[in-house]
């Protein structure tokens, strides 16, 4: 085995780019440009990180493939079109995230358990089809790099469906009732940032887990099931 | 610690031995300040930054060497990068002493858990606590070390310290965690007749290794970090207070020419397997006992990404002609 550079933690932004995100296209970009902006006045954090950033509609197109922010200058863009295929997005982190766990290994990495941080406005239009390849991605016997998935909704999203989607109840969450959704999409990305952020420190610890800040504005979702 | 003893083949033929170590001759006229030593590409320099004030009691860096008759030993502990710059003290520790009576050396290497709030203390507290129990069983003629034993008796120190610090009979296990929860390695290498053992016990991740001073590889002792039938990697670890019923063991000789390492994972993680960069350093600063700033100052080495604390603690058996 090559020595290692380096203890890794692979990090996908998988954002809703359907129609119904147009009002909110300014919020995304800035949400997304202070991400980086985030990432790069860490250094130190963002030398153990690899970050991905995908949009999905129809089907998921790629923003940023898997780099190191320190040297990343673009800044990508998130683009608004299609419906909301919560298939597209299952089926492709199940194909991307062994491949590219296996291109860090060959890059002479190693590598902790991917994360993916899911922003979704509203419930799938692809029905329950999106449940077959999201339970063969996190199931761990059958994807050994099965990622921990974070899913925040808004908008139109619902509980059970943030529940359903992320790997641990305490995972979802859900914007406020009420609450204002470009507001809300900021929240997220700061949240994303302090929780990539406090996770990166965490790494090549004694005691290294992954940290997930509930997003201001935003209740768990397991909440808003059980009530 | 021989290879028979562990159950595996030994290395090929000895190679030449690495070239020199230890640090540059102080003499003539550029007496530049030791440079960190970069592998590969470096971290991010800067100049270190205090820990938190009431965090005065535990120093940057710290190291040790002596020898006994029959063994050398070394150790150096290191702030990491991360620590340095997020105004954090170093939470690994290491303590080693000599058992009088049998001239076997006694050591701990301990990894405070960063998510305790007083880990640094919790680690220097569990190494004299396990120091102090190995050399009472060693006084009772212990056949064995118990580990589980010395981890409890580590284990009952943090919660004193607890108790204390929280003012309360009996605090929860859970408590005790949240403020002083490490690591521990510990363990030592005794004397009997003219055979030298070592018998190591752990609580948690960090590390031991035998190197092969001849052939520059590394054997580890304990398991590694890998996830079972993935190529991912996890440091997940059940660390002090908690004290497993039959703690992970390693037991046997140690003999030329073979040098004993004991270390947190700032320093497992970056070796690895020991077959790059690191290994190579090591195997080269190792070849024979270095002067204690000098270890600590190879430890100190710069890597980016491998920002944790580090501590290295290394025992050889000392040539017949050395004594």
């Amino acid at each position: 085995m090559a020595e290692t550079r380096g203890v890794l933690l692979p990090a996908y932004v998988v954002a809703d780019e359907s129609g119904s995100m147009a009002p909110y296209q300014r919020e995304l970009a800035d949400g997304v440009a202070s991400l980086c902006e985030g990432l790069r006045a860490e250094p130190m954090v963002a030398a153990k990180l690899r970050l991905a950033v995908l949009g999905f509609s129809d089907d998921v197109q790629v923003r940023l493939a898997v780099a190191d922010m320190r040297t990343e200058t673009a800044v990508p863009r998130l683009v608004i079109r299609g419906v909301t295929n919560y298939r597209a997005v299952f089926e492709d982190l199940l194909q991307r995230i062994p491949g590219d766990v296996k291109w860090l290994c060959g890059e002479g990495y190693r590598v902790h358990r991917p994360v993916v941080f899911l922003l979704s406005d509203g419930q799938p239009t692809d029905g329950s089809s999106w449940h077959a390849p999201h339970a063969e991605l996190t199931d761990r016997d059958r994807t050994p790099t099965a990622p921990n998935i974070i899913a925040c909704g808004i908008g139109d999203a619902r509980a059970r469906t943030m529940v359903d989607v992320a790997t641990r109840p305490e995972f979802a969450f859900l914007a406020k009732s009420g609450t204002d959704v470009g507001r809300a999409i900021s929240e997220f990305f700061h949240s994303l940032t302090m929780s990539l952020v406090a996770s990166g420190h965490a790494l090549n610890s004694a005691h290294p887990q992954l940290v997930v800040n509930r997003p201001d504005q935003f209740t768990m979702a397991i909440d808003e099931v059980g009530r | 610690m021989t290879p028979d003893h562990r159950g595996a083949p030994g290395p090929g033929s000895p190679t030449a031995p690495p070239g020199p170590a230890g640090p540059p001759p102080a003499t003539g006229p550029d007496r530049v300040p030791w440079q960190r030593i970069a592998v590969d590409v470096p971290g991010l320099e800067f100049e270190a930054r205090p820990p938190s004030q009431y965090a005065f009691d535990f120093p940057d860096s710290e190291c040790e060497g002596w020898s006994t008759d029959r063994l050398t030993l070394r150790f150096a502990s290191v702030r990491g990068a991360k620590h340095r710059y997020y105004r954090q003290p170093r939470q690994d520790a290491v303590r080693a002493a000599v058992h009088e009576a049998t001239g076997s050396i006694v050591f701990a290497v301990a990894d405070g858990v960063s998510s305790a709030a007083e880990s640094h203390q919790g680690a220097v507290e569990a190494c004299r606590a396990a120091v102090e129990r190995i050399l009472h069983l060693l006084d009772r003629g212990a056949q064995r070390l118990d580990g589980a034993d010395v981890a409890a008796h580590a284990a009952e120190r943090l919660r004193e310290l607890a108790r204390w610090r929280l003012g309360v009979a009996l605090p929860q296990a859970a408590e005790v965690a949240r403020l002083y929860a490490t690591t521990l390695v510990a363990g030592a290498v005794r004397t009997a007749g003219d055979v030298l053992e070592a018998e190591l016990f752990r609580v948690g991740d960090s590390g031991a290794w035998l190197l092969d001073r001849a052939g520059g590889g590394y054997r580890p002792l304990f398991g590694g970090k890998a996830v079972p039938g993935t190529p991912l990697v996890s440091n997940a670890v059940s660390p002090l207070p908690l004290v497993p019923d039959r703690p992970e063991t390693a037991v046997g000789r140690l003999a030329e020419p073979w040098t004993l390492l004991v270390g947190t994972d700032g320093f497992g993680d970056p070796l690895g397997e020991g077959d790059g960069r690191v290994g190579e350093l090591f195997a080269r600063q190792l070849a024979s006992p270095p002067p204690p700033l000098w270890l600590g100052h190879v430890l100190d080495f710069t890597r980016e990404t491998f920002d944790d604390d580090r501590t290295l603690l290394a025992v050889w058996p000392r040539a017949e002609g050395a004594r």
